[in-house]
């Protein structure tokens, strides 16, 4: 990090606290500090809907993900329209006739109080695990690249969204939410049309897309079934829809977003816009990991992007032919790259096919060293199934873009941490004060009291989110495992959700021990199944639904014999 | 159920009703995938 850098960086963040606080002036009662006064318009609560799911995870690891596998992640997108489509019709004008301020509290006017009070807990499990991730996870890949404390970088980002999200609520978490997807849309537009202007002068942006196919790396539509394959078309399509009618429909983190909305139109037209511009978004994204894949053809990569964990494994035996060979099939690849671009330029069909299958295997023995790389550093102490892919895009950041967009792309990291996390905090805080302190420990107070409460609220989760952080170091592997944990949970809320909106003769006790026998199947699955993590919410919601309907019917029937 | 208060539902500022707009979203996903189908057959 240069000073320009250091500029672009802290003038983001500046500009995005500051912006965020001037727009929330004003949120002095309950209903305006947790819902906006219900006064948003369509395009912030968009912008911010889109922000609160974007991760900055999603941005490491996304661009990683194309490298490595080519670009069918994009397939977990597929379900995203189809589940829009029925939040809008059905979910939102509910929610806002009903005037909640919570998704679960219209549970107890559907339902009863106990249906309530388990989505709530369950809800706060769920997204509790994962606030103090949303901010570790990208801390330590930026403090292995930078070279900074992890102490230092989730400090930073937490002490900057617990201070605005305390001070303005939803208000101030919109706004900045807005203003973090200006940076990160600008961010990557200038990170890819970088990537291209470093390419090699003899290589055009029609070679570099060649190179990237036939390298496997624009592979977006896979249709190939396979019960634990996570990305292709099929769970795409019917597993990532539930994924995301649970998590617009009945996550809090997402359903605060369009409650704040002025009208039902006004929260409709938020969802439709993610509905359109979230593919095409992820689509953009993968394929700047599969350009940072066609610009690694041609300047050697390290084998492992992760420095610190390179740098231990050099000075061993075992390294050295490693390397050897890896810088072999380097120079073999880059030649046959050169080769074969030359042969499509030339529309010599025989070279090109006999060019790419060269291509492809020195493509296999890069794979194998950097493979083997990874497997000396995890019999070397290093960490369980260790995977360098978060690191591969930073890496390239840090070493190749210029002064100035260093800076502007780590700011693009630090506001997507900031919009996920300021989101999950303030949605916390909401189902904290709403579902239980205003259910179960002060009834009937004055607004300024709750207000306070939720001030409080919040300022407890964000520091609950900073120190979990702080243990994320212990836990190690276990974060790709909470991410996984996530989805254990949504299936039974969904189908908690469906019930209530589907079928009007199910009761609360019925939806209750559904979803108790949801989250038992949901886990057997999870520790003695084998399938890819989509299909748990398909599994989850069914056998809520299915089990309601037993028990249901079961009542009626044992009633009308009675009578 | 719970009681409904009166909230009114303003049709979308395009295709008259959000009928035909979820329609069209419906079909924007089928375009998208044929689009990103091709792609991929393209550049295999």
């Amino acid at each position: 990090m240069r000073p320009a850098d250091w500029i672009v960086l802290i003038a983001s963040l500046v500009s995005i606290v500051a912006y965020g606080l001037y727009r929330s002036r004003g949120s002095n009662t309950v209903d305006r500090y947790l819902l906006a006064g219900r006064s948003m318009p369509w395009y912030a609560m968009a912008l911010s809907i889109m922000a609160t799911q974007a991760s900055a995870i999603t941005f490491i690891s996304t661009t990683g993900q194309s490298y490595v596998d080519g670009m069918r992640f994009v397939q977990a997108y597929f379900g995203l329209p189809l589940a829009m489509v029925v939040i809008c019709a059905t979910v939102v004008p509910v929610f806002h006739r009903t005037k909640v301020y919570t998704a679960y509290e219209y549970l107890e006017k559907r339902f009863d109080g106990k249906t309530r009070t388990l989505a709530s807990v369950i809800f706060l499990c769920q997204r509790g695990l994962s606030a103090g991730l949303t901010i570790y996870a990208p801390a330590i890949v930026l403090s292995i690249i930078l070279g900074w404390p992890e102490r230092v970088t989730t400090l930073m980002m937490g002490a900057t969204v617990v201070t605005y999200t305390v001070i303005g609520g939803i208000k101030a978490v919109t706004w900045s939410d807005v203003q973090q997807m200006c940076i990160i849309f600008l961010g990557l537009v200038i990170a890819l049309v970088t990537v291209i202007v470093l390419l090699p002068s003899s290589v055009s942006f029609g070679d570099a897309v060649y190179l990237a196919g036939a390298a496997g790396r624009l592979n977006a539509v896979t249709t190939d079934f396979s019960w634990n394959d996570r990305f292709n078309i099929w769970s795409g399509l019917l597993g990532s829809t539930f994924l995301f009618l649970s998590y617009f429909g009945c996550d809090q983190s997402q359903v605060q977003r369009y409650l704040t909305g002025r009208s039902i139109a006004q929260s409709r037209l938020s969802l439709l816009f993610n509905a359109v511009a979230k593919i095409p978004m992820q689509f953009f994204i993968l394929f700047i990991g599969a350009m940072v894949f066609v610009f690694y053809l041609f300047i050697q990569p390290p084998v492992l992007f992760q420095h610190a964990e390179l740098s231990r494994i050099q000075g061993m035996s075992d390294f050295q032919p490693m390397q050897a060979q890896y810088n072999q099939a380097f120079e073999h690849r880059r030649q046959v790259a050169l080769a074969l671009a030359e042969a499509h330029h030339a529309g010599d069909s025989a070279a090109e096919s006999r060019h790419v299958s060269e291509y492809r295997s020195a493509q296999k023995e890069i794979d194998d060293a950097r493979e083997r790389a990874s497997r000396l550093v995890e019999s070397t102490g290093g960490e369980k199934g260790f995977s360098d892919t978060n690191y591969i895009f930073l890496s390239f950041v840090t070493r190749y873009l210029p002064t100035g967009i260093v800076g502007l792309v780590i700011a693009v990291i630090f506001a997507a941490t900031m919009s996920a996390s300021s989101g999950e905090i303030n949605s916390l805080a909401t189902v904290t004060v709403v579902d239980l302190y205003k259910r179960y420990v002060r009834r009937g107070a004055e607004d300024h009291h709750y207000l306070m409460a939720s001030r409080w609220a919040t300022l407890f989760w964000g520091v609950y989110a900073v120190t979990f952080a702080g243990w994320g170091k212990k836990l190690g592997s276990l974060i790709v495992a909470v991410n996984v944990v996530g989805s254990l949970f949504y299936g039974s809320l969904l189908g908690c959700f469906v019930l209530a909106f589907a079928f009007p003769r199910v009761r609360g006790t019925a939806t209750f021990i559904g979803m108790l026998a949801g989250e038992v199947v949901i886990f057997a699955t999870f520790f003695y199944g084998n399938i890819g993590y989509l299909w748990f919410n398909v599994i989850g919601c069914v056998v809520v639904v299915a089990t309601a309907l037993l028990i249901t019917a079961a009542t009626s029937s044992t009633l009308t014999s009675s009578k | 159920m719970p009681d409904l208060r009166e909230v009114p539902d303003e049709p979308p500022p395009f295709l008259g009703t959000w009928r035909r707009v979820y329609v069209g979203i419906l079909i924007y996903l089928v375009v998208i995938i044929t689009v990103f189908y091709l792609f991929t057959r393209a550049y295999r």
